[in-house]
């Protein structure tokens, strides 16, 4: 396996406040990297500033062989990264066709798309025509990923999808994650141990605003230890 | 839900009020009173609509606060006016902007040069503001020898109100073309190009774009000859060119100068937007001061140009008929003898103003619209007033968007100052009152709102022209003989006080939605 995206030891600052001093995250092609831990560690940053929305002022970021991290949001985006944002940052203003249709790279990419994305959320082809404010959560969830989906991505930047989703919804989620995971290399932010340690290949401990700790998750699950000292309870 | 509910209920009864308000206005006066008054207020709100859209669009994806955007309006009526009444200046105009222009359609092979140059230490940086400086001193040193009508201030700006009036009585005799005295006609054409193209291959050195560069092709040069070819032959045919617009029925003529106003203003949108807005996107308070500034410059530049007397466009030959059957009673009546006037409802109605004008007022609203829901570029425009970042993110060169948002905001406002003119006249300081009607047109529609400020526009404009309806015919005061005639500062109070009434009971506007 090669890696696929190489970020080493990136520090960026969000107005003047120095939010990453020095997150090194090696993805294998392939395979889902979770980032974990505490609330306001750094991670949603990190995948911010591989998509370049806070782009890193120290480091570098290497997508599959070179350094994105002097480069635009749209143009990092273009080479190839889906980035699923916290929150459900849908288009509220806009339905949920119009909201894959946006995602569109190439005239067509929906059309081309459309059966893998409603086979994967078929919720989303019965809510076609209502706009994104009147989803619910999940549904809204559902539309963020699918919306990563209709260009060719080979990379996905998912941040927190199970966060305030009902236990049922979390499965489907899972679920759907999983079977993504098999187009495309998937980098998550999770918060719900749980949910990481079902999904994940690898993990990125990151501990106030530095990568402390990586490796496989299956070693990590058995190391309760770390798991006390970095995430709180197991 | 609960508060979505009453906060809907509001609403409607906001708007439930403001219609019963009109509809007493309306009761209150003879029937041709209140159909003229109808009339003129959606003028009105047309004209206002044209610039409050365009600002409110701006605002809404940009954030920028535009406040050069009155002063759009009023160069697009003094632009609009030079085409339709000067021509001459026009076509001597056309050579010098087609050259100049011609190098920045270069923009695709610059590109790939600039990214072919070794990128080391910075240097091509410096290279490019070298550039830009040495082609903007060529640029000055060809333009103030290059004989054009309009650079002899003293004699032109004095010249505005003749030449109205005189083209109004159909006397017009333009004055012949300046001869090339101070320089001779090729050095001028090869000081242009150069300048063109040093200018814009700098551009890109100093910003160069990080997008993939295509192959390039035979294609990529089409536009610049094209341009060059264009710029040339309006040199050689000049005084050709000249007559052939002086020869044009005006209809033709003023809808030739409307399109050439809105392709100045949304170049100069364009221009402006790229070189002065964008480097301040995250200085707002900079960017309020620097299109207070643009304003500013703009009302000195058009002063000393045109000067400061305020003249009338002449209307349109389509528009201006007084002859025999004017003015006409009926629409075939109308359409035949190209009357001025008509009567409606007993009344006399000013085709131009209090027709036309709305009815462009009412198709721009249409074609927005139609963009706005219907098209991928104002999908992106509807979500980038959300969430920038995230349509960003999602692949889309925002920053070409905004381009085009701000270029297209900018011609709006310019097509509203070339309606304008034949009816309101032009001033150095109408953009003024307009940008004060326009804004609070947007704080009673809803600031980012579309549709919020078509109503917005309709109903500042309606309120005007039924309080100044109302100083003509007054309002009788119950229990007594008198009636009181609301005065002419009551007009702009008017409205400042329905915004007031409007922002109390809704704080985002009747139809702005919480940010």
């Amino acid at each position: 396996m090669s890696s696929i995206l190489d970020v080493q030891d990136i520090h960026t600052f969000i107005g003047q406040y120095h939010i990453l001093q020095g997150v090194s995250v090696e993805v294998q092609e392939g395979s889902i990297t979770a980032l974990l831990g505490r609330n306001g560690a750094g991670k949603t940053t990190t995948l911010k500033s591989i998509i370049g929305l806070t782009p890193p002022v120290k480091g570098k970021v290497v997508y599959q062989g070179q350094e994105i991290q002097d480069m635009h949001s749209f143009d990092i985006a273009s080479r190839g990264i889906g980035y699923v944002p916290e929150h459900r940052a849908i288009f509220r203003d806009l339905s949920v066709e119009e909201n894959l249709w946006i995602a569109e790279r190439e005239k067509g990419d929906f059309d081309r798309k459309q059966e893998i994305i409603f086979s994967l959320f078929p919720d989303l082809k019965r809510l076609i025509h209502l706009s994104g404010a009147n989803l619910s959560g999940g549904q809204q969830q559902m539309l963020a990923i699918a919306r990563a989906l209709v260009p060719d991505n080979s990379l996905l930047l998912i941040d927190e999808p199970s966060e305030g989703l009902a236990p049922v919804l979390i499965e489907n989620m899972i679920e759907a994650i999983r079977r993504l995971s098999s187009e495309s290399t998937i980098v998550l932010v999770e918060q719900n141990f749980l949910v990481a340690s079902q999904l994940a290949d690898y993990y990125v401990i990151i501990e106030e605003g530095r990568s402390v700790k990586g490796g496989r998750m299956r070693d990590l699950v058995e190391d309760s230890e770390t798991i006390r000292r970095y995430l709180g309870a197991a | 839900m609960k508060t979505e509910i009453r906060n809907n209920l509001t609403r409607w009864l906001t708007l439930l009020a403001l219609l019963v308000f009109f509809v007493v206005a309306a009761r209150g006066m003879e029937t041709q009173d209140w159909v003229i008054t109808l009339l003129r207020g959606l003028s009105v709100g047309s004209v206002t609509f044209l610039v409050a859209s365009g600002f409110s669009l701006i605002f809404g994806l940009l954030d920028v606060l535009n406040m050069a955007h009155g002063t759009m309006f009023m160069i697009g009526a003094y632009l609009a006016w030079t085409v339709y009444v000067r021509p001459d200046t026009f076509v001597d105009l056309l050579t010098p902007i087609l050259l100049l222009l011609s190098g920045f359609t270069l923009s695709g092979v610059w590109n790939k040069l600039a990214r072919n140059l070794p990128r080391k230490a910075g240097w091509p940086k410096i290279l490019g503001w070298v550039g830009l400086v040495a082609a903007a001193v060529v640029l000055v040193a060809v333009l103030i020898r290059y004989p054009i009508t309009i650079w002899d201030a003293g004699n032109y700006s004095q010249s505005p109100v003749t030449y109205s009036y005189l083209a109004n009585q159909g006397l017009i005799n333009l004055p012949p073309g300046l001869p090339f005295a101070e320089i001779s006609p090729l050095v001028a054409v090869v000081g242009l190009l150069l300048a063109s193209l040093v200018g814009s291959f700098s551009l890109s050195l100093i910003s160069p774009r990080s997008q993939a560069v295509l192959a390039l092709g035979w294609k990529n040069f089409l536009p610049f000859f094209f341009l060059v070819l264009f710029g040339l032959a309006a040199l050689v045919f000049n005084d050709g060119l000249t007559a052939f617009l002086t020869g044009l029925d005006t209809t033709w003529l003023f809808l030739i100068s409307l399109a050439v106003g809105v392709l100045v203003g949304v170049l100069l949108g364009s221009v402006m937007e790229a070189t002065l807005i964008r480097p301040l996107y995250d200085r707002p308070i900079y960017q309020l001061m620097l299109t207070l500034g643009l304003s500013a410059i703009g009302i000195e530049v058009v002063r000393t140009i045109w000067g400061r007397p305020e003249f009338v466009m002449p209307k349109p030959s389509l528009f201006a008929g007084t002859g025999e059957g004017c003015p006409a009673t009926s629409l075939a009546d109308l359409l035949a003898n190209q009357c001025s006037t008509i009567w409606l409802f007993e009344g006399r109605i000013r085709v131009y103003n209090e027709i036309f004008i709305p009815l462009v007022g009412i198709v721009v609203l249409i074609v927005i619209w139609i963009l706005l829901q219907r098209s991928r570029l104002g999908m992106i425009i509807r979500a980038g007033v959300q969430d920038r970042e995230m349509v960003e993110a999602l692949g889309i060169n925002v920053q070409q968007v905004f381009n085009t948002v701000f270029a297209l905001g900018v011609g709006l406002a310019v097509l509203g100052g070339g309606l304008a003119a034949p009816s309101m006249g032009l001033s150095n300081m109408m953009g003024e009152t307009l940008i004060l009607n326009a804004l609070i047109a947007l704080a009673i529609g809803g600031l980012t709102n579309f549709p919020g400020a078509a109503l917005g526009s309709l109903l500042v404009g309606l309120l005007q022209q039924v309080i100044i309806k109302y100083g003509a015919i007054g309002i009788p005061i119950p229990f007594s003989e008198a009636v009181f005639k609301p005065t002419p500062p009551l007009v702009p109070a008017s409205t400042v006080l329905l915004m007031v009434f409007v922002l109390l009971i809704l704080p985002n506007g009747l139809l702005g939605r919480k940010e």
